[in-house]
């Protein structure tokens, strides 16, 4: 039955060779964790892939409750913490998951590093790596204003200061995060959006772009 | 190359020995699913490991955002510390230069880092400039962090680092810490107060945080008792009254926090 689906499906639309391209490129033994254990550092990459994907499972199920408004944000995550089933564990996955995404990223990138695997053909892919870099800790910055703490009131204040002392385009910038004179409503609003649409969007195709330059470029040989 | 014309595939002339793996075929195996199996064991123990730690430390709430409350110490979250202790370097217009020039160039010798580090060598010995600086910046960074974060602690009152356990030196009464965290009286006015005014240290259930755990404090303390500690404070961790004057406001925390009692 699940034969007869899928071969009606791959008479149509000839699916067959996409997929086994990813199931049949051959991954070389040195960054293979069964044949030597130190290479679990080429694993990092990844790692960082699969808890990035937790993180945005998590954030679907808490945005869920979640409301993007000073008046009620604190208090739906105060209901997701003590009220919703699960919600604790959900918030801790996302909120643990944010610094470890920050942590298997700078792993990653110091496993690159050093083994020099940035350097030609891989250049643009490196490129497109530290500019997921920076997507990561813009996902930590805007994630930490939407639970509107004091902590991340804060937080959020002092980083838009510093934004502020940017020559010339300092208080447009400035302007363009807060979206007012102070941190208020607009500004949440706008970190929510930020950080479920804007954000993802660019990870998504970035990570899109990271995958596919492996696949053309291969993995660096060994040592 | 089909399964089929591909020796390593064949099972008919399977050794009697075990071959090693060199001998079995070169290393190489498909992605899906031989290595992404192996791939798998890794991250399934990432992941459970994450999840253990998720369920062994539990993420908090301060209190609610409140605009007009200055004296908030702020602090960044624990990846931007070495950022915001960086910044603490450049006093007056320097600021322009820690906030933004160095920002600036550490960013774009990150992105042109290949063509920075032009040469076809990898082996990290053998490229010593590129190694040693990216060394130097973990190093620093971490200091920075750790610096960052020492600051941070005494600024909001050194003993207090060590979260609920530790900071209970110093309370006149002995907390038990109760089973039942459910709190009590909640009618009463005193329970506004605490949320507003006390529960950003000692937690909105009283679970405590910067400041000690208060759950049970009515088995151990009185009214009468409490509004004294209350008013004096714990100087300066605690400020007198925590930052309240108005003395009937006080009986009113006190008068409630004598009806937590906990079990």
């Amino acid at each position: 039955m699940i034969k007869r689906t899928y071969d009606w499906i791959d008479e149509r639309l000839n699916i067959t060779p996409l997929w086994r391209d990813i199931a049949d490129h051959e991954v070389p033994a040195h960054v293979n964790p069964a044949t030597k254990m130190s290479a679990f550092v080429y694993c990092f990459g990844g790692l960082t892939f699969l808890i990035i994907v937790t993180q945005i499972l998590s954030g679907m199920f808490l945005s869920m409750y979640y409301v993007p408004d000073i008046n009620n944000a604190y208090y739906s995550v105060q209901y997701i913490t003590n009220q919703v089933l699960l919600g604790n564990v959900v918030r801790g996955m996302h909120f643990w998951g944010a610094s470890l995404t920050i942590i298997m990223v700078f792993l990653h990138m110091l496993r690159v590093f050093f083994t020099g695997a940035y350097k030609a053909p891989r250049e643009l892919n490196w490129v497109v790596g530290v500019l997921l870099f920076f997507i990561v800790l813009a996902f930590g910055f805007t994630g930490y204003l939407l639970p509107w703490d004091q902590k991340a009131y804060w937080a959020t204040s002092v980083g838009a200061q510093i934004a502020e002392q940017v020559p010339i385009l300092g208080p447009y910038i400035r302007l363009l995060l807060v979206g007012g004179s102070t941190v208020g409503a607009l500004t949440l609003t706008r970190f929510f959006a930020i950080h479920v649409f804007f954000l993802p969007a660019a990870l998504l195709v970035l990570l899109g772009a990271h995958f596919l330059m492996i696949r053309k470029a291969g993995i660096a040989g060994p040592m | 190359m089909s399964s089929s014309e591909d020796p390593r595939e064949k099972l008919s002339d399977a050794p009697r020995h075990r071959r090693t793996y060199r001998e079995l075929h070169d290393g190489r195996e498909p992605f899906f699913p031989n290595f992404l199996l192996k791939e798998w064991i890794i991250g399934a123990m990432f992941i459970v490991g994450f999840l253990i730690w998720v369920l062994l430390n539990k993420v908090g709430l301060g209190s609610i955002a409140n605009p007009n409350d200055s004296s908030y110490i702020p602090v960044p979250d624990w990846y931007f510390l070495f950022l915001y202790q960086a910044l603490k370097y450049y006093p007056g217009n320097g600021e322009v230069f820690g906030a933004f020039l160095v920002p600036v160039i550490v960013t774009l010798l990150l992105i042109f880092l290949p063509w920075i580090d032009w040469s076809k060598n990898r082996r990290p010995f053998k490229r010593p400039l590129a190694t040693a600086s990216m060394v130097l910046v973990i190093i620093m960074m971490s200091w920075l962090t750790a610096e960052a974060w020492a600051q941070h602690q005494a600024e909001v009152g050194g003993s207090a680092a060590g979260g609920s356990s530790s900071s209970t030196s110093g309370l006149p009464f002995a907390v038990q810490h109760p089973t039942s965290t459910a709190l009590m009286a909640t009618s009463m006015p005193g329970y506004q107060l605490f949320e507003n005014t006390c529960a950003g240290c000692h937690g909105q259930n009283l679970e405590g945080s910067v400041g000690p755990e208060l759950r049970g404090i009515g088995n151990v303390a009185s009214s009468s008792q409490l509004l004294p500690v209350i008013t004096k404070g714990f100087p300066p961790n605690m400020p007198p009254g925590g930052g309240l004057t108005n003395k009937s406001q006080l009986q009113q925390i006190a008068d409630w926090l004598s009806q937590q009692k906990q079990k």
